[in-house]
């Protein structure tokens, strides 16, 4: 048996057995030798021995290991007893399963973007985002090179500080002209995130600023992969990037896509490669201040220290040069989770409030199955009661009722596993109608595995402990004795059930309340008016930038389009922009008016637009004052610009601003409109001044903005067909109706009211089975007592009442105890409403009342059915 | 309390006691556990009652500690049964057993038995 130790136990049973049956047999024939007879010798030894199973229990405790092979036996019981009841372990592993799912989902969506802001990057916990000035939402990069190098070699807290900027370029020289994401990078960008190479190397520190005749370029993985086919010698090979030739230096490892959460970068090069952005890399204000700037805590340095220590480094910078820094210029640092450049501030403000609901979510059907649990055990009660007087003791009887519980969930986690492993995905979903590259997705690792193990060990624990502790509590004699007298399962039980239904409706109200509340503001956000017009607009990017051509081209080619696509069958009118509003998205810059004096600390960014002649018009935009822009007002023509309300109210508050100058980029512009504000981001954000400059004297990007008849999408074919009859290799990109750009900034509010609706689905449903079945459990339970009651005169409506009254009193509770808590709760989500408050009255009431009737509903089915019960088989029924 | 609990004190108040009396009645030959029940009752005049519970748990606990060895044999009614036998190092565990016994029994009785002449000088 020691060569086969797992055979050795069941032998070592055997054997064990064997010797007790000699130790009796010997004891018997000693008996029957002095005289007894064999009946009276065998109940005389076998009293002497005592209990035969007590003495195996004990003894096998002596051969070690057998706390395992007790969990064995417990497991192999649990899920006999389990077997037995298969409609409560299905309905059980079901509704624990997507309670799990639910928030493993949320998990995954958290893990792979605030948990991991940059995938491959080393201990993203010590990196920070440095804002300058203001702190806002989706912030344009706040600092200038030489301010950038001066906080890198002043500071004494970080190990190292990288800053990027990135941009589309076009990857020209093969078969098809490709629009890639480009960043310029400072020298050190990968060491401070702690990225390897996996082919050729990065940049050295005295590349950073050089330029060079032929630029050196690193690739991220996936275009190398795609475009160049996993070439492993395409280190040293040229290629072309917007028809330059470049070298490839290097490739990135796989996974990384660079230092900006949610944005995929698909070749890095360095800050100046072409020589060409000289008066960039040597100001400090303006055009200037293009680069986002991440730092690398040194070990053991808070970030409150390194805040300290990088703005008393600004002050100096500020003092030194304070004509290039006007207004605010404190420093805040951001842990990369919640870095307001890129997803993770939007990230932040929703991910974990989804988490908190999906939280509410599984504890509401951990306490409708802990409900379910508990009834089962009472049912089983007299079960419970014999094994305890055999001699299992408290916690043997605890361990296998929570041992239940957990097998459960386990099974449960399990499923969950799976189904995360697809919804974790579904992430992305929500975020196609986008201009920019995001790689916004859920990730499925050991993170969520752990999570969905912790979440399960949880929910067993919650559902398996507490009916257990409660059960396990009753003294065996009497329940064997109040067996057939028993109500309904005592006092204490009952006490239980009815706290486990009144925190299910309690859990479910603030789900129901929360989710109605975004669901309007969904409501409210589609049918609110932007202040422009979304509809009959198509929208189409334009590479006129990237593909190489000197200004002069660009500006023929881009007359060319403005005529080619005016002139198209369906087009009312044909203008140029370059932005689109509500993309989560803005250009900033700062701009100082003439003879304007700032307050200390007042930021003098303001949103600006490029817009030509007619773009006012087919948006719908009323001009106020002055006039819009006209094709005159090109590069030869006086510089002029046209601000919104908020800019003019801002600048020149009380005084007529056409004709007043206001300075962007060193450079005066004359105003010569006043427009009416439209939302530039979100519905619901506070109005920034905005300046809208003439496209064809200050635009970068070129986006064409068409006005059509019918529906804009059918005329997307002929608009780039019409742009490609110009120049095939001029990428044309992001072709979509203005309705489907702007819902880029819905698209939190549909995430929320998305996942808040499924939610509180469950909650409602989970809610009312749960009020339902506790009522009718303990009606059932009271059958016998409603038969005397009816016997003894009491009217079928009587018996109505005294069973819905029960519901009513538990839903009453219930709601009290939600109410409070949800109105709680919306107080967390002000921010993310619209158009309505966070306890609308209306919306309360009406959730109130909805959670009500349903759970009122839920008790007259029991209640009916009890009334129509005959008294005389009730009362025989035991 | 449950009977368990019961049986474990009892091992517990008894434990080393128990352990010695049993490798005591190994001492005078391999024998099996009715057989020490019954010697350990015989040689204490009617007085040591071991109980199963206690006893099984105990031989089981000094085998696996090396203190006896035990092997399936015939006994003189033709029964087969479970014959344990004392090893080196139980008789090494015995003697010290013992020995430390008598130092309990002797440490009890100095107390017990003082001299009333010898406590008040």
């Amino acid at each position: 048996m020691k060569w086969f130790p797992s055979f050795g136990s069941q032998r070592r049973k055997r054997e064990l057995q064997e010797e007790i049956d000699a130790h009796l047999q010997m004891a018997i024939a000693d008996r029957m030798s002095r005289g007894e007879t064999k009946e009276t010798a065998r109940q005389a030894a076998t009293r002497e021995f005592g209990n035969v199973l007590l003495v195996q229990d004990v003894t096998r405790d002596m051969w070690g290991q057998a706390w395992l092979e007790q969990l064995g036996r417990d497991v192999r019981f649990a899920l006999r007893q389990l077997r037995k009841s298969p409609g409560f372990t299905i309905t059980a592993t079901a509704m624990l399963a997507v309670a799990i799912c639910a928030n493993s989902t949320v998990f995954s969506w958290i893990d792979g973007t605030m948990l991991r802001p940059i995938p491959g990057a080393r201990d993203t916990g010590e990196l920070v985002s440095l804002q300058r000035g203001e702190r806002n939402f989706s912030p344009t990069p706040p600092f200038s090179y030489l301010d950038y190098r001066d906080l890198r070699e002043q500071n004494h807290t970080l190990a190292g500080m990288l800053a990027y900027h990135h941009d589309w370029i076009t990857l020209t020289g093969g078969a098809q002209p490709e629009r890639a994401y480009i960043a310029n990078v400072t020298a050190n960008y990968f060491d401070v995130l702690g990225i390897k190479p996996v082919l050729g190397r990065f940049f050295l520190p005295e590349e950073e600023t050089r330029p060079d005749a032929v630029p050196n370029v690193i690739l991220a993985y996936s275009l190398w992969k795609t475009r160049f086919a996993a070439d492993p010698a395409i280190v040293g090979k040229s290629i072309e990037l917007a028809r330059h030739p470049v070298t490839v230096i290097g490739v990135a490892p796989e996974g990384f896509v660079g230092a900006m959460p949610g944005l995929r970068d698909d070749l890095w090069v360095t800050l100046d490669p072409l020589g060409t952005d000289a008066w960039r890399m040597t100001h400090r204000s303006g055009g200037a201040v293009w680069l986002n700037v991440i730092g690398r805590l040194r070990p053991g340095v808070s970030r409150e220290r390194a805040t300290l220590d990088l703005d008393t480094v600004m002050h100096r910078i500020v003092a030194a040069f304070p004509d290039d820094h006007l207004g605010e210029n404190r420093i805040s640092l951001d842990p990369m989770w919640r870095s307001p450049f890129g997803a993770n501030g939007f990230m932040a403000a929703t991910l974990p409030i989804l988490l908190a609901f999906s939280g509410l979510v599984l504890l509401l059907t951990c306490a409708n199955v802990a409900t379910l649990t508990l009834v089962r055990f009472v049912a089983r009660r007299r079960e419970l009661a014999i094994r305890q007087s055999l001699g299992a003791s408290q916690i043997q009887l605890i361990r296998q009722m929570v041992l239940e519980g957990v097998v459960l969930s386990i099974v449960a986690g399990a499923l969950a596993l799976v189904l995360t492993s697809w919804t974790s995905k579904t992430f992305a979903w929500f975020f196609r109608a986008s201009a920019g590259p995001t790689t916004l997705n859920g990730s499925m690792d050991h993170n969520v595995v752990i999570g969905i193990a912790v979440f399960s060990l949880l929910a067993g624990m919650l559902c398996g402990a507490l009916p257990a502790w409660r059960s396990s509590h009753a003294p065996a004699l009497e329940v064997l004795k109040a067996e057939s007298a028993s109500i309904s399962g005592g006092s204490r039980n009952r006490r239980l059930l009815s706290a486990l239904v009144v925190s299910q409706i309690a859990l479910s109200l603030p789900l129901l309340l929360c989710s109605a509340l975004f669901l309007r503001t969904l409501r409210n956000l589609a049918n609110a008016d932007p202040g422009f017009e979304q509809d009959h607009i198509l929208t189409a990017s334009v590479g006129t930038n990237i593909v190489g051509y000197s200004r002069d081209q660009e500006r023929v080619v881009r007359h060319k389009i403005l005529d080619r696509v005016s002139a198209l069958p369906g087009v009312e009118m044909a203008s140029f922009t370059d932005w689109v509003p509500m993309t989560l998205s803005h250009k900033g810059d700062d701009a100082y008016p003439e003879g304007y004096v700032p307050h200390p600390h007042e930021a003098l960014q303001v949103y600006h637009a490029e817009v030509s002649a007619q773009y006012f018009e087919s948006l719908h935009i009323p001009i106020l004052e002055g006039r819009e822009f006209t094709p005159n007002d090109d590069e030869k023509a006086p510089q002029v610009l046209i601000v919104d309300q908020t800019a003019a109210k801002r600048y020149w508050p009380g005084q007529d601003p056409l004709g007043k100058k206001l300075m962007v980029w060193g450079r005066p512009f004359t105003v010569v409109g006043v427009a009416k504000n439209s939302t530039h981001m979100l519905m619901n954000e506070l109005p920034e001044p905005m300046v809208y400059m003439s496209f064809f004297q200050a635009g970068y990007e070129t986006i064409v903005q068409v006005k059509t008849e019918g529906n804009p999408a059918y005329l997307a074919p002929a608009v780039e067909h019409a742009i490609h009859e110009i120049d095939t290799r001029m990428p044309v990109f992001d072709v979509r109706p203005m309705r489907e750009s702007t819902q880029l900034a819905s698209s939190f509010a549909v995430v929320q009211s998305a996942l808040a609706g499924v939610f509180a689905l469950i909650g409602l449903v989970l809610a009312v089975t749960g009020i339902y079945g506790v009522v009718a459990y303990r009606t059932q339970m009271r059958t016998h007592e409603i038969g005397v009651r009816m016997a003894l005169g009491a009217s079928r409506v009587d018996v109505l009442k005294l069973v819905l009254m029960q519901g009513l009193w538990l839903t009453g509770i219930g709601l009290a105890v939600g109410l409070a808590f949800a109105l709680g709760l919306t107080r967390l989500i002000t921010r993310l409403l619209y158009g309505i408050g966070a306890n609308d009255p209306m919306t309360v009431a009406s959730v109130v009342m909805l959670l009500g009737t349903m759970s009122l509903a839920a008790c007259y089915f029991p209640a009916h059915r009890a009334m129509r019960r005959n008294p005389v088989t009730a009362i025989r029924e035991l | 309390m449950s009977e368990k609990d019961q049986y474990k004190n009892r091992i517990e108040l008894l434990q080393g006691t128990l352990d010695m009396l049993i490798l005591q009645t190994l001492q005078w030959g391999p024998q099996h556990g009715y057989g020490v029940v019954q010697a350990l009752r015989l040689r204490s005049g009617d007085v040591l009652q071991v109980e199963t519970g206690s006893l099984y748990p105990a031989l089981h606990r000094l085998e696996r500690q090396g203190w006896v060895q035990s092997e399936w044999k015939q006994s003189e009614s033709k029964q087969r049964a479970r014959y344990y036998r004392i090893t080196a190092k139980g008789k090494k565990q015995l003697a010290s057993d013992l020995g430390r016994w008598e130092r309990i029994v002797e440490a009890i009785g100095l107390v017990m038995y003082v001299k009333p002449e010898e406590s008040e000088s």
